[in-house]
């Protein structure tokens, strides 16, 4: 049956969304607690929470050197590593946001 | 001239560019209304000439002057009633054979008309020369030939419209040879004088041609306006059934041959074509685009790009644009009234609560912005129609239209749409049942802000089949939207004006850059003007529902004893440090702002100068302060600092929690609570109620309340293990039945605006809002009452009414088809 066909067609296109999963600008942006640890913060452009949402530090070969999720401040607060280093907020795909170790002040 | 004022109606069929030649006339001087009880709209600008104040009424584009649909009766009842001064008849030139049946028309109407060659480069393109001298003698009325998004002809129109307005014309205008039903006319036109006196209101020739026609719209104006209404329409039958017998043919017909045929006898003569042989340009693209298996290849490929260009890269540009957003919100924060520990001013979080909601959809304005344009692009190319047109076959078993196609591909017809600007894109369908069935529908696609939910519950109680319950989840809500828009057309919309699917496929021509982004640009401005007011009026509502009437006396009590022990447990621990004066009553609220200002600027900067620029500020602003804030090495300054941090902390606790207690003692919170006896039955109980109900505002936050719901849990957790244990009574069953009810929750704050901006009814808001609570209820309570006492897994659940949902899909396609448009 033709609709059928059609249906089956969409489907298929559709195939090609999935996996863009996201939600309103995310926001994520760190701070120097100027005592040897940073503390970043994360949320969402309508103001919604991000509580829960997972953050990793990596260093500059993508090596995850910790990870945690975000509280229900929608806070993360950590020990400053020596090496160079980033923050990541990954709200999914799509919905990444990498804050480099040297743009945290 | 004698008049400093000219109302100027711009009529024309749909895709001659007349709306074009609308903006270039008035620029950004514009005003957009309803017509009263019908969702078509009124644009209306206007422009200076000299001195002269021309008002513009721009008239919906349609092919005929009847009365099939609304946008026809308004075209018509507005050239009757409004009696402009001039009406400028706007026409794609390379089809002005076709434009002239329409043009006929309005010159029975015997009102001054000025014929508007639109679009003449486009004609000459295709090797057409038209003689427009010979046609405005033919014709009897001025012409003015333009290429207006090539800024040609402006001038000259406006000054054929100060010439033409509410003058008596220099020469008769052509008329159509009715032959054979010239004399029924005649005889009409005398017995109508005799039995009434709607000669003196309307053009008498006209009237009797649209009653040998059988217009129905005018046979209402006879009855309306005339006493013996009775014995003229009796005597119109009897003409009218003369003629049939005698001619063998139905008069309407012969009304519309005679008018082709004059068309062509005016065109013909005028009109050159070179000597260019082979197929145009435009049949070799239609042979691909409109090919059985090319076309909806390219179809999508084209649709997916729309999908792309505004919906991925749109949020892309939001990265940049919301700091400019949230910029305004601190300028509003720092004017406001200071909030305390824990009392936030009512006028405060009342304020701040409306720029939220209006940055919430101002935030959508990159992505209007492209999406605009694409859309302005596909409709100047002439892609539009053909793509209606491969979608008609399927979506017409469903009341909806094949223009519908776009709107639901923006809304989400797999995962990740929003509805906003899909409900905002309904505009061009131009039957309006389909019209209103899109958009009550297109909030049951899966919006962006629907999949943290989704993701969420199917981690915690579908993990194991998590690509099955993305399949289920994605691809459901085509198999719900299908069926329910099938549902509604034959219920609540059915007696709706459905138009027979007539589109014509005009020639392609290249968009101009300046068209497009005119056009983005203007629609883009359109929607600010108009959200700004709904947005203010819906957000003191729910601002109201969500804040009253909030924490009784007793809790207040007890917070504020909470804020009495941490704030003097932080006295204790900074005593002997040498700062306890600093931090004595009022300067302990200042201190507080001092340190979140200073981090929130901090967080924004991006280079080490900038860093120590506001090092520099905010030491001269307040350097005891400044040093508690960065304490260095000083050992009292540290105790102090990591003292702060503690009461900061727990200042933000503390407002959470009252936060979520708010929501509890509100409105909103009775509501869930309230409605348990109810919502039982899908499994909800009262907690989730208010999490669902809150959601209203945005759909996002949902998660946030379900998580703030189930946080008793130490502060480590994640969401979903909060959530898994929180609820113990929790089963797959239950969550299947909230995502389902979520799939087909209310629209959002922001698309229930769009709905009342594109319905033009504050009736059809509230039903769009009312419907799908219904209907998200029965079907969760389907799901979960059913599958329980079926026994059901939440797998099995799944497949089960997967199984349900496109059999009922399958079965509701094949239900009479589309009534009513055959007549």
């Amino acid at each position: 049956m033709k609709p059928l066909k059609i249906l089956m067609v969409l489907f298929a296109f559709g195939l090609f969304f999935t996996g863009i999963c996201q939600a309103h600008t995310p926001l994520f942006s760190c701070f120097d607690n100027g005592d040897g640890s940073i503390t970043c913060e994360g949320g969402f452009s309508d103001g919604s929470s991000a509580a829960g949402v997972a953050v990793r530090v990596v260093d500059k070969d993508g090596k995850v050197l910790m990870k945690d999720k975000l509280d229900k401040f929608s806070e993360y607060t950590v020990k400053k590593p020596a090496q160079e280093f980033s923050v990541i907020f990954d709200a999914g795909e799509g919905h990444q946001i990498k804050v480099p170790g040297k743009e945290i002040f | 001239m004698g008049t400093d004022k000219i109302i100027l109606a711009l009529a024309g069929q749909p895709n001659c560019g007349k709306s074009t030649v609308f903006n270039a006339l008035t620029g950004a001087r514009q005003h957009v209304a309803n017509y009263p009880g019908v969702t078509v709209e009124k644009m209306t600008g206007w422009y200076r000439y000299g001195d002269v104040r021309v008002t513009v009424v721009d008239l919906p584009g349609t092919y005929s002057l009847t009365s099939y649909s609304p946008e026809e009766r308004v075209t018509r009842d507005f050239i009757l009633h409004q009696a402009p001064s001039v009406v400028v008849n706007t026409m794609d030139a390379s089809s002005l054979k076709r434009c002239l049946y329409f043009t006929f028309q309005l010159l029975e109407m015997e009102i001054p008309v000025i014929l508007n060659l639109n679009m003449m480069d486009v004609a000459q393109n295709r090797g057409m020369t038209i003689d427009t001298e010979a046609l405005s003698r033919g014709l009897g009325i001025p012409v003015v030939p333009t290429a207006i998004t090539k800024g040609k002809g402006k001038t000259d129109l406006q000054a054929a419209i100060l010439e033409t307005a509410g003058q008596v014309l220099p020469s008769v205008p052509a008329r159509v040879d009715y032959r054979e039903m010239t004399s029924y006319i005649s005889s009409l036109q005398e017995r109508v004088t005799a039995l009434s006196d709607l000669g003196d209101l309307y053009p008498l020739r006209w009237l009797a041609i649209k009653l040998m026609e059988g217009d129905e719209a005018v046979r209402d104006l006879v009855r309306e306006k005339t006493k013996d209404y009775a014995r003229l329409l009796a005597a119109v039958d009897q003409f009218r059934q003369q003629f049939r017998v005698a001619m063998d043919t139905a008069p309407d017909m012969h009304v519309a041959n005679c008018r082709y045929q004059a068309a062509e006898g005016i065109a013909r003569p005028c009109i050159t074509r070179s000597k260019k042989t082979g197929k145009s340009l435009t049949d070799l693209i239609d042979t691909l685009v409109c090919h059985k298996i090319a076309g909806p290849v390219f179809m999508v490929g084209v649709l997916w790009s729309l999908y792309y260009l505004s919906i991925v890269q749109g949020y892309q540009i939001t990265n940049y644009t919301w700091p400019l957003l949230a910029g305004f919100r601190n300028l509003v924060s720092d004017v406001l009234p200071i909030p305390g520990f824990i009392d936030v001013p009512l006028i405060r979080a009342f304020f701040l609560w409306l720029v939220d909601s209006v940055n919430a959809l101002l935030n959508y304005i990159p992505i209007f912005f492209i999406l605009f344009a694409c859309i302005a692009f596909l409709e100047d190319s002439g892609y539009m129609p053909r793509m209606a047109f491969i979608m008609d076959r399927l979506f017409s078993r469903y009341g909806l239209h094949g223009q519908s196609t776009l709107p639901m591909v923006l809304g989400g017809i797999y995962v990740g749409g929003c509805a906003v600007p899909a409900v905002m894109s309904c505009k061009g369908i131009p039957d309006e049942r389909s019209r209103l069935a899109t958009i009550l529908i297109i909030p049951m696609l899966n919006c962006l802000a629907k999949v943290p939910l989704y993701v969420l519950l199917i981690n915690i109680y579908f993990a194991q089949h998590k690509g099955w319950a993305m399949f289920f989840i994605s691809t459901i809500s085509m198999l719900m939207v299908l069926p329910v828009s099938k549902l509604l057309t034959l219920t609540v919309l059915k007696d709706k004006e459905a138009a027979p699917f007539v589109m014509e496929m005009p020639p392609y021509h290249l968009p101009t850059v300046r068209g497009v982004l005119g056009c983005a640009l203007e629609r883009v401005w359109l929607f600010i003007r108009k959200i700004t007011t709904i947005v203010v009026a819906l957000a003191v509502v729910i601002f109201i529902l969500l804040q009253f009437p909030g924490i009784g006396p007793e809790r207040m009590d007890h917070y504020q004893a909470r804020r009495d022990a941490t704030v003097s447990s932080f006295y204790e621990e900074i005593a002997g440090t040498g700062y306890e004066a600093d931090m004595a009553d009022n300067s302990l609220m200042a201190m507080i702002r001092f340190w979140e200002n200073y981090r929130n600027k901090k967080m924004r900067v991006k280079n080490p100068e900038a860093a120590r620029a506001i090092d520099t500020e905010f030491e001269a602003a307040n350097a005891r302060f400044f040093s508690l804030v960065k304490p260095g090495r000083d050992r009292d300054a540290k105790q102090v600092n990591r003292a702060l941090k503690t009461l900061i902390r727990e200042r933000s606790q503390l407002l959470q929690e009252m936060r979520a207690e708010r929501i509890d003692n509100s409105f909103l919170g009775y509501a869930g609570k309230a409605l348990v006896p109810v919502s039982q039955w899908a499994g909800f109980n009262w907690r989730v109620n208010v999490a669902l109900l809150g959601a209203f505002a945005a759909k996002e936050s949902a998660v946030a309340t379900l998580g703030a719901l189930y946080e008793q849990g130490g502060a480590n957790e994640s969401l979903e293990t909060r959530m898994a244990r929180g609820e113990e009574g929790f089963t797959p069953l239950h969550a299947l039945a909230l995502m389902m009810f979520m799939a087909l929750y209310p629209p959002c704050l922001a698309t229930s605006i769009a709905v009342k901006l594109q319905s033009g009814s504050i009736k059809w808001m509230l039903f769009a809002m009312g419907y799908p609570m219904l209907l998200g209820l029965v079907v969760a309570s389907l799901i979960f009452t059913g599958g329980s006492l079926l026994g059901l897994s939440g797998l099995q659940a799944m497949a089960a009414f997967y199984l349900l949902a496109l059999g009922t899909t399958i079965a509701a396609g094949f239900i009479t088809a589309r009534q009513a448009d055959t007549a």
